[in-house]
């Protein structure tokens, strides 16, 4: 049996390699027969794909894809550097 | 009589925009001359580097009330279109640095902005060397080229103020959120030593998302990491005095 550790390796792998994704700052863990994501992405659409492409990385891991979606709120206050 | 004035400046970085966001982000910098007199975007502005993305991201900044100045960063890199790209922005009017300066009027004063990509190599006392496999001296070496020719450029730069535009962070400080083995891949301090060398008012990076807003060179330089995950703001402000 393959050690999580070479798993999670592969499947960070994929996320960053794959063309679909390209996302290098995602956190993967697994855990006996569960796969989790965690991170920050620009998008919804780019969430989904994450999930997609870990999911063929270890088809048969339960995914739990907790990677939230970057909220952009209106600036705030500015710093004055004097 | 002299008086002062504040040039304001908005900057983010990381804002990984393609074609499923479009428009998205423009609503976010509706009124941004309200608040600031230059915008300053810190690299990594596509997912990809595709040069549809590249298009999207110069459609988002086209025909802005400010002036806005760009550096790009690693991921813009990845399909070997960054020449493309920065193309399609200086045609919607964005100046985009590759390791040298432009001096811009700002209500009567003159900001100099210098800077580029950087690169990583990591920070003193925990860095790699050019030494050993060419492949360790190339990498080092193309550090050590950009941080040389910020240090010209902001020597040349003749301005009433100087920021350096980074995609790489110059300092460890910034990066505090970040797992220490990637450090190396996040920035270099060959970048904060050069402008320490040559001085400049503010440093502004992004790439690390997981890391600190806030930091200062050893020469006492502030720094920002205006990464939009950071920030958690389509951009920060920061004003600096102005002597007239």
């Amino acid at each position: 049996m393959e050690a999580p550790q070479y798993v999670a390796a592969r499947i960070q792998q994929a996320l960053a390699e794959d063309a679909r994704t390209h996302e290098l700052g995602i956190h993967v863990d697994v855990r006996g027969d569960q796969l989790f994501l965690r991170g920050q992405v620009s998008g919804n659409d780019q969430r989904v794909r994450l999930g997609e492409v870990a999911h063929e990385a270890a088809p048969d891991l339960r995914m739990h894809n907790e990677i939230k979606v970057v909220v952009v709120n209106e600036p705030g206050e500015d710093e004055h550097l004097d | 009589m002299s008086t002062l004035t504040e040039v304001r400046i908005a900057a983010v970085g990381d804002i990984h925009l393609g074609e499923d966001v479009r428009g998205e982000y423009r609503k976010r910098l509706e009124g941004i001359e309200e608040r600031a007199d230059v915008l300053m975007l810190a690299g990594d502005l596509t997912r990809h580097g595709t040069l549809e993305e590249g298009r999207v991201v110069a459609d988002e900044l086209r025909d802005l009330p400010v002036p806005v100045v760009a550096v790009l960063g690693n991921h813009d890199y990845h399909s070997d279109l960054q020449h493309e790209i920065a193309s399609e922005l200086r045609d919607a009017g964005v100046t985009v640095l590759d390791d040298d300066g432009v001096v811009i009027e700002c209500g009567g004063s003159k900001l100099g902005v210098v800077g580029g990509k950087g690169f990583g190599g990591g920070f003193a006392g925990k860095c790699a060397s050019e030494f050993g496999e060419r492949e360790i001296k190339d990498f080092v070496a193309h550090t050590r080229y950009i941080a040389e020719s910020w240090k010209i450029a902001l020597k040349e730069t003749q301005a009433d103020r100087r920021v350096v535009l980074s995609h790489y962070s110059p300092i460890k400080e910034t990066l505090e959120g970040e797992p220490l083995e990637i450090y190396p891949f996040l920035g270099s301090y060959l970048l904060a030593e050069a402008v320490d060398t040559a001085g400049a008012d503010l440093i502004l990076h992004g790439h690390a998302h997981k890391g600190t807003e806030k930091g200062l060179t050893p020469g006492g330089i502030r720094v920002r990491n205006v990464a939009l995950p950071v920030l958690g703001k389509a951009y920060a402000v920061y004003c600096l005095e102005c002597g007239e």
